[in-house]
């Protein structure tokens, strides 16, 4: 039964998380226009963006093609992977598979395969992307990594349904590291999704898109899918840490719940990135330096159980 | 008697070398010199008597007196006058000593003139191609009389490419255009770049040059040449057409009627008015704004709408005959710019108050793309880079055409030096604009829009103008000729200038805030075109008129 439920739930959030994030996509871009007072696209348009990049031929225009074949399928089998291991309105479908350790891992291997398909392209602009996006990771994959160290020595475990759980609001009467996560993760959603102001390594009018400059056709197609369903991915683990009230209510509730505050997170961060100009690459390392500073505090708050 | 006074400080100076003195009027003065001494009288007036420079041009004269003739521009922008050094090198060997040294605002015309007319700065001290392509041959300039205006030598390298200079030691190249989302037209900076800053660059451009002067000099008639004119920008049109057709007036000695005068200066500022707003709106775009950037847009149509009321069309206005203009402005007209206007004020005070308030602009933009005055006189840098570096020059108040000196406006500076400061001029300048046309509207009377003339032209006259573009100042020199043409037009559009202290402004300063600091001289942008749509299965054309298309994008019936 219990093999039936897993292989059956993950297909579903695969599913769930490869059709709706388009659609989301789309949202956004239509929210953005009426705050932009343009009308926007319809909101299927990203749908028929990814089809027709789909049909286009696959040019190789790249120093190490097959690499960059590699890192176009790793970054979105990565996300996917993801989201087997989410809690998305019930319990995670893999949750005995793996742990927080590994979901980091999974997570960090998105901005991975980003880095291996600029290296992969090797055109100036794209290494220069990558060398940007390379910063970015190592100043931005602590915080989300502390943010889910907390909530696991809060909770006492590893395992994804007891971390995912809100447990980072479970110590004491006024739970003080989850408060400042909470803060820190709101602060820095923005750079976990790329968009501005904290666009740098793709910045497109300095760096033409910058890792994926190099990159037209279905790679393409399969990159900007899975930058979507990133946005979705990082929604849910946000909505599983920090928002989990309502999450336990019966099958058609909480599911529909679930996606409300995803729905939520991607409105925020759609008018942040339109009513923000962006940082340089420098101004953003030290903003990430000074949350990080923070979240440490919370860290060490967290291990005396505050 | 200001030009005088200038003449006689020249002539006390460098009297045997000085030949001959033209002194049209009050605001214009021609010295005819020796080449010799040309190096000398540029480096006295440019740094003695602190002119600023303003353009060399050569011209072939070969067919009327046997020489060829240079010219070096200058404008002494206090005293209200523009001042033109000119020599006479013989016909067999255009040769003359480069003033690059001591003017170094000078490096391009030069080299200019050496590509397109064949006279050799000696000593120029970066002696590279410009403006024609690498693989056209050393002995063909193309503005020389005896070259035909459709000429393509046979000699002609197709594959041959620019050399750069060795790239220094610890750098790589970053090869910025000639294709990048922010250059609206082909250019190709070579930046060498150590880690994220940027230490030096090479520029190569004049990629789609389109041989306009020497259509101009060979094709085209006296009042055909101001339609040419407005092609050349994608932006200030009208500013060339009118730069042109003053030149011409200037060497004629004609005068437009008065109303004709206030007719261009309300399109000029209009044309003034769209530029700004859209380059305030592209500055945030190049820094990820996009909503201001839109919003600037928005804001910034109705003036094409109500430019394309007046004249016909949103930017090409078809506006200068020689001695006029050909549209008016009729009452209807006048009480809807009024209103245009209104709103314009209305919805442009709270964008800037965003603008000025918004930190994270003003992170990117403060202390970035620095031209202090140095660079500013050193690269003959004009407009908004000059005003935002606290240089004091605006071409609307020194050197008054059209209706300028009949109106009342101030001229914005600011002392920042960077692209913030730029922001800020530019932002304001739009209220400066908006006032000026209602003056305009307000004092403009009844009467002709066009000077009946009814002889030919003067042969071999020359006239100058200096029109203040969005950018800053536009110069053109005229040379009437026979045929109903002119024998010389150049044409200097304040980029030319602008482009060259764009080194200086990027050096040392991160790779990101290279597309900002470029961005800040203003590029030019090409406007869209009617479209077409096939349906692939059917076959069926349909074309979508301007209604249905505008219909489309906005629900504007």
């Amino acid at each position: 039964m219990q093999v039936v439920w897993a292989i059956f739930g993950s297909a579903l959030n695969i599913a769930l998380v490869l059709s709706l994030a388009p659609l989301l996509h789309g949202v956004m871009r239509r929210i953005t226009a009426r705050i932009q007072s343009r009308q926007g696209p319809p909101l299927l348009q990203p749908y028929f963006d990814l089809l027709k990049l789909l049909g286009k031929e696959d040019i190789e225009s790249g120093e190490t093609p097959g690499m960059q074949r590699l890192a176009a399928w790793l970054s979105l089998a990565a996300v996917l992977a993801v989201a087997c291991l989410l809690p998305m309105g019930f319990g995670a479908p893999l949750n005995l598979a793996g742990d927080v350790i590994l979901l980091i891992y999974l997570l960090t291997l998105c901005g991975v395969s980003t880095l291996l398909a600029g290296m992969a392209a090797g055109s100036t602009y794209s290494l220069i992307g990558v060398s940007r996006e390379m910063m970015t990771m190592i100043t931005l994959e602590p915080l989300l990594a502390m943010a889910l160290v907390v909530g696991a020595l809060h909770a006492g475990s590893l395992r994804l349904d007891a971390v995912l759980n809100g447990s980072v609001y479970m110590g004491g009467s006024v739970p003080w590291s989850g408060l400042i996560m909470v803060t820190v993760m709101l602060l820095s959603l923005q750079a976990f999704v790329q968009r501005v102001p904290f666009d740098v390594a793709g910045a497109e009018t300095e760096l033409m898109e910058g890792p994926l400059m190099e990159y037209s056709g279905p790679k393409l197609a399969l990159f900007q899918l899975a930058n979507m369903a990133r946005l979705v991915i990082y929604c849910a683990v946000f909505a599983g840490l920090f928002l989990p009230w309502g999450s336990q209510m019966p099958f058609p509730l909480g599911w529909l719940l679930f996606w409300v505050k995803v729905f939520a997170l991607v409105l925020l961060v759609t008018l942040v990135a339109a009513t923000h100009a962006r940082y340089r690459i420098d101004q953003a390392l030290r903003y990430f330096a000074s949350l990080l500073g923070v979240s440490a505090v919370a860290l060490v708050l967290a291990t005396f159980g505050y | 008697m200001i030009a005088r006074e200038r003449l006689n400080q020249l002539k006390d100076k460098f009297g045997s070398a000085i030949l001959r003195a033209d002194l049209p009027s009050d605001r214009q003065l021609f010295v005819w010199v020796q080449p010799e001494a040309v190096k000398e009288l540029c480096r006295h007036i440019f740094r003695d008597l602190d002119a600023r420079y303003v353009i060399s041009i050569g011209a072939d004269d070969r067919p009327f007196s046997g020489k060829f003739i240079v010219a070096h521009d200058f404008a002494f922008d206090t005293d209200h006058v523009l001042c033109s050094l000119l020599a006479q090198l013989p016909g067999d060997e255009p040769k003359i000593e480069s003033i690059s040294g001591v003017v170094p605002a000078a490096n391009w015309a030069e080299r200019e003139m050496r590509d397109l007319v064949g006279i050799e700065s000696v000593g120029h001290p970066y002696p590279k191609r410009l403006v024609l392509p690498d693989g056209w041959p050393e002995d063909v300039h193309p503005l020389r009389k005896d070259v035909p205006w459709n000429h393509v030598p046979p000699e002609f390298k197709e594959g041959a490419s620019f050399e750069f200079e060795k790239t220094p030691e610890g750098c790589t190249v970053v090869p910025f255009g000639p294709f990048h989302p922010t250059l609206d037209e082909p250019a190709h900076f070579r930046l060498y770049v150590e880690g994220e800053m940027v230490r030096g660059c090479e520029y190569r451009g004049f990629m789609a040059h389109r041989g306009i002067e020497k259509l101009a000099e060979s094709v085209m008639s006296y009042n055909d040449i101001p339609v040419l004119a407005e092609r050349i920008c994608g932006i200030c049109g009208c500013v060339h057409s009118v730069a042109y057709t003053q030149a011409v007036e200037a060497a004629a000695a004609l005068r437009p009627p008065p109303r004709a005068e206030y007719i261009r200066t309300i399109l000029l500022e209009m044309e003034r008015l769209h530029s700004h707003l859209l380059w305030v709106g592209l500055a945030c775009h190049i820094v990820g704004f996009d909503t201001l950037f839109m919003q600037a847009f928005r804001i910034r149509e109705p003036v094409m709408w109500m430019a394309e009321k007046i004249t016909g069309n949103r930017k090409t206005y078809g506006l200068c005959v020689v001695g006029g203009v050909r549209w008016d402005i009729t009452p209807e007209l006048k009480a809807e710019l009024n209103q245009t206007l209104n709103k314009l004020q209305a919805e442009w005070e709270p964008l800037v108050g965003a603008v000025s308030r918004d930190k994270n602009i003003q992170k990117r933009t403060r202390g970035v793309g620095v031209a202090d005055r140095n660079v500013v006189k050193n690269a003959g840098a004009v407009g908004p880079v000059a005003r935002a570096a606290g240089v004091d020059i605006d071409c609307r108040r020194d050197h008054p055409y059209a209706a300028y000196d009949r109106v009342d406006f101030r001229v914005i500076t600011a002392t920042g030096c960077d692209v913030w400061s730029r922001v800020v001029v530019r932002m304001k300048e739009v209220f400066e604009s908006i006032a000026i046309i209602r003056q305009c509207l307000e004092k403009m009377e009844p009467g002709p829009l066009q000077l009946e003339i009814k002889d030919e032209l003067p042969v071999g006259r020359i006239g100058l103008s200096s029109v203040e573009a969005p950018r800053g100042e536009s110069h053109h020199f005229v040379i009437t000729g026979e045929n109903n043409r002119p024998r010389r037009w150049r044409v200097r559009a304040p980029t030319y200038q602008n482009l060259q202290a764009v080194p200086a402004m990027i050096r040392d300063q991160q790779i990101a805030d290279m597309t900002i600091s470029l961005g800040s001289i203003d590029p030019c942008f090409s406007c869209t075109d009617r479209m077409e749509t096939i349906e692939l299965r059917s076959g069926e054309r349909k074309t979508w008129p301007q209604k249905e298309l505008l219909a489309l994008s906005q629900g504007k019936k």
